[in-house]
């Protein structure tokens, strides 16, 4: 009896092993190889790791087996790695990076429209951004909010806060918080080689809030000098705050020396060692990884920055060193109906591609999909987007900033690089044609 | 194979019959040469000669560094990266930090090395001590660094304190110090780290050199009635004198070229700025080859005189034996 059981459970598994292929094979219907060849590799470089690498695997498989191509990723944070790479002529054939390596290597990459990218798939923001001298040449695959706060409801509940609609509220919540003893902000720079983007995200919310989304898309094409007045406002406004034990965890040193996911965790903890934190939507997943107890929606949520007008957020891009078949195909795959669905149904934060609004599964994240979907004024990361050392500049002077140096110092040595970068004269105008004239 | 080959009379050459295999034709040296030469021009010669052309260059190599000067403020033409290397607020404070490493990690692991080489050489399980001291040799600055970062770690706010010095602060009712990002203190921390990474390196050479001190110099010294101190101080520094300055140079100029230390550490920021970092990020945080190389260059001239006395001294070392 027990060796028939067993003979039974053999023809089980081989009967089901027989049926998966046909499956996968009725699901590759949807996928176009674009004639990529069984055995055809693409060679990939990308900043994410572990639990991110392992979704992103799980997004790509279909198309893997569909096509029968082989991805071969590189995960690394070294700048320096992509760079050398492609000045020795050997790039990866796909890089998910930043649009500062759009515009540094544009010549040397190919547009979206010639790989396969359906461009209606994307909203128009997005498409904009990833634009270099009129080519197509970055897909969005990836997007996030940065201008939402993350809070326990839970806390507030108990303690009777509510969550603030406008930045007076918000203003006034913080003064409550202080008055009972509560510290109302966990802030955290230290981020390595990169520490001061948290900073430098917070800033730009206020900007939003202060000025207004014109005002920083301005500062991107270089018609506002980074010294300007408004800027130096949104510092002074965020500095009252990350330098003042009262008002962050640690006051000024706990502000620079924090992970930045330390900070996260603070409001979370028991007891909340804060009540707030301003971080972006990947913050949610990290706060469940690490308080697997904690519910979302009771024990942590977001609320968007109160009275910012329109919404801070990125994308992270995949540019494309090569146009080979398969390189199409991948293209094609994540511009498509099925890639989208796929990465939605993946939990890997949320795709920009339209098709996959309704397929998400978290319920943070269908809260964030639908923030995106429904904003109507969209900025990219100051930093991020303006090429050259920009990013690096106002990161360093935002810690020195906090580290208690002359502000106005600060801002002038970022809006010099700004200037250099984007051949603006500081002061303001705009001398890019006066240097091509000459 | 038994039979004894016929033993020959022994007979002087004269000069004249050098046998073929000794006489070398002018080109002999340049084809043992070559190989090495070949290997040194491409990856050391080449290179340096690019680097210095392209720190006259703009930011991508494309036009003269005159391109970069903006009108009404200071311009050095052609030299205007070396202005930036030189002159620019950033580079100035990396200066700064690099004269301090010199003045306290070199003294720090050549008289630690020393110190210890000197105590291990009069105990029995030297051996022991000394492969403590040498083990940190063994890991990586980027280890290093990432290690001491949690020896470091200061945590705002929070009740436990997981970083080890701070644990002791608070344990002894004093308050946590930001180790990496108070000004002045967070230098000479990473220079700390430095110290611990090296002392083994200068210890192991040192211990060599004090092997080598000759037994009868100590003795007959005893016999005249000199003790320990004396006997340190007059016989064995002197005879370890140059294994002692070939020490200080090499170390002096790898403190030069620190960087990963504080690459991992602080990143540069909160004024621990050090040439080599600054180099780096010239290079890949902005992508401006023109100031990269300027900085390379200034760096390759400040280590140039170390490196003369350095080799000069191992060459009159090598004489000495």
């Amino acid at each position: 009896m027990r060796k028939r059981s067993g003979f039974l459970l053999v023809a089980l598994i081989l009967s089901i092993a027989l049926t998966v292929p046909s499956v996968l094979r009725a699901q590759s219907t949807n996928i176009d190889c674009k004639g990529a060849q069984k055995g055809d590799t693409v060679s990939m470089l990308y900043q994410w790791s572990g639990q991110e690498e392992t979704r992103l695997n799980q997004i790509l498989k279909p198309l893997a087996d569909a096509c029968g191509i082989a991805f071969k990723p590189e995960s690394t944070r070294d700048q320096a790695l992509l760079d050398t790479r492609v000045q020795a002529g050997t790039p990866p054939d796909v890089a998910f990076w930043t649009l500062a390596a759009a515009a540094r290597y544009q010549d040397k990459l190919k547009t979206m429209d010639s790989l396969g990218a359906n461009k209606a798939a994307y909203a128009d923001f997005f498409v904009q951004n990833g634009t270099v001298n009129g080519k197509w040449l970055a897909l969005p695959v990836k997007a996030d909010i940065k201008t939402i706060i993350w809070y326990s409801p839970a806390v507030f509940k108990a303690k009777g806060y509510a969550v603030p609609k406008t930045w007076d509220e918000l203003n006034t919540l913080v003064e409550k918080m202080v008055a009972n003893k509560d510290v109302p902000w966990s802030m955290g720079f230290e981020s390595g080689d990169a520490t001061g983007w948290t900073g430098s995200d917070f800033i730009q919310d206020i900007m939003l809030v202060q000025q207004g989304p014109q005002y920083v898309n301005d500062i991107i094409a270089g018609k506002v000098a980074y010294n300007d007045a408004g800027v130096k406002n949104a510092y002074q406004t965020y500095g009252k705050w990350a330098k003042d034990p009262k008002y962050t965890v640690g006051g000024a040193q706990g502000t620079l020396s924090t992970a930045f996911l330390d900070a996260v965790y603070k409001p979370f903890m028991d007891p909340p060692q804060a009540m707030m934190v301003k971080q972006s939507g990947f913050a949610g997943g990290e706060i469940q990884k690490k308080f697997p107890d904690l519910k979302y929606g009771a024990d942590y949520d977001f609320f968007p920055v109160p009275g910012a007008k329109g919404l801070q957020g990125g994308a992270d891009l995949m540019l494309s060193f090569s146009d080979k078949p398969a390189v199409k195909a991948l293209v094609t795959y994540l511009a498509s109906p099925v890639g989208a669905v796929n990465w939605a149904k993946s939990g890997f934060d949320v795709t920009p591609n339209k098709a996959a609004v309704g397929s998400y599964t978290d319920p943070g994240l269908v809260k964030k999909a639908e923030a995106l979907a429904n904003t109507s004024g969209f900025t990219y990361d100051i930093g991020d987007t303006i090429p050259g050392g920009f990013g690096k500049a106002e990161w360093t002077a935002i810690v020195n900033f906090v580290n208690g140096k002359d502000l106005d110092t600060e801002l002038a040595a970022v809006a010099k690089v700004q200037a250099e970068v984007l051949g603006v004269k500081p002061g303001g105008a705009a001398t890019m044609a006066a240097t091509a004239a000459k | 194979m038994a039979a004894t080959p016929a033993i020959r009379p022994k007979r002087v050459r004269p000069v004249s019959e050098v046998p073929n295999i000794m006489k070398q034709g002018r080109f002999t040296p340049w084809m043992y040469l070559g190989p090495a030469l070949f290997v040194m021009i491409l990856f050391i010669v080449y290179p340096a000669l690019n680097t210095l052309y392209l720190s006259f260059r703009n930011i991508n190599g494309t036009d003269w560094a005159t391109q970069a000067c903006v009108a009404g403020e200071a311009c050095w033409g052609p030299l205007e990266n070396y202005r930036y290397a030189l002159t620019s607020p950033i580079m100035v404070t990396s200066f700064i930090n690099n004269l301090k490493w010199i003045f306290i990690m070199v003294p720090g692991c050549v008289l630690g090395g020393l110190l210890i080489a000197t105590l291990a050489n009069r105990v029995q399980y030297e051996s022991l001590a000394k492969s403590i001291i040498f083990l940190p040799q063994a890991i990586s600055f980027v280890g290093a660094g990432v290690i001491w970062k949690f020896i470091y770690d200061y945590g705002s706010g929070g009740p436990v304190q997981i970083g080890l010095l701070n644990a002791l602060l608070v344990s002894l009712g004093g308050q946590p110090v930001s180790w990496m990002t108070e000004p002045q203190v967070n230098t000479v921390a990473l220079i700390i780290v430095g110290v611990w990474m090296t002392t083994g390196f200068c210890m192991t050479i040192l211990s060599a050199a004090i092997k080598n001190v000759p037994a009868d110099l100590l003795e007959a010294a005893s016999v005249d009635g000199a003790n320990a101190w004396v006997a340190f101080w007059n016989i064995t520094v002197p005879v370890i004198l140059p294994t002692l300055t070939v020490v200080t140079t090499t170390m002096v100029i790898n403190v030069l070229k620190i960087f990963d230390i504080v690459y991992i550490m602080t990143g540069g920021n909160y004024g621990t700025e050090v040439i080599a970092n600054r180099m780096y990020q010239e290079q890949y945080g902005a992508f401006n080859t023109g100031r990269a190389a300027a900085i390379a260059v200034v760096l390759i001239v400040i280590i140039i005189p170390a490196m003369i006395l350095n080799i000069r001294r191992f060459r009159a070392e090598e004489a000495m034996r």
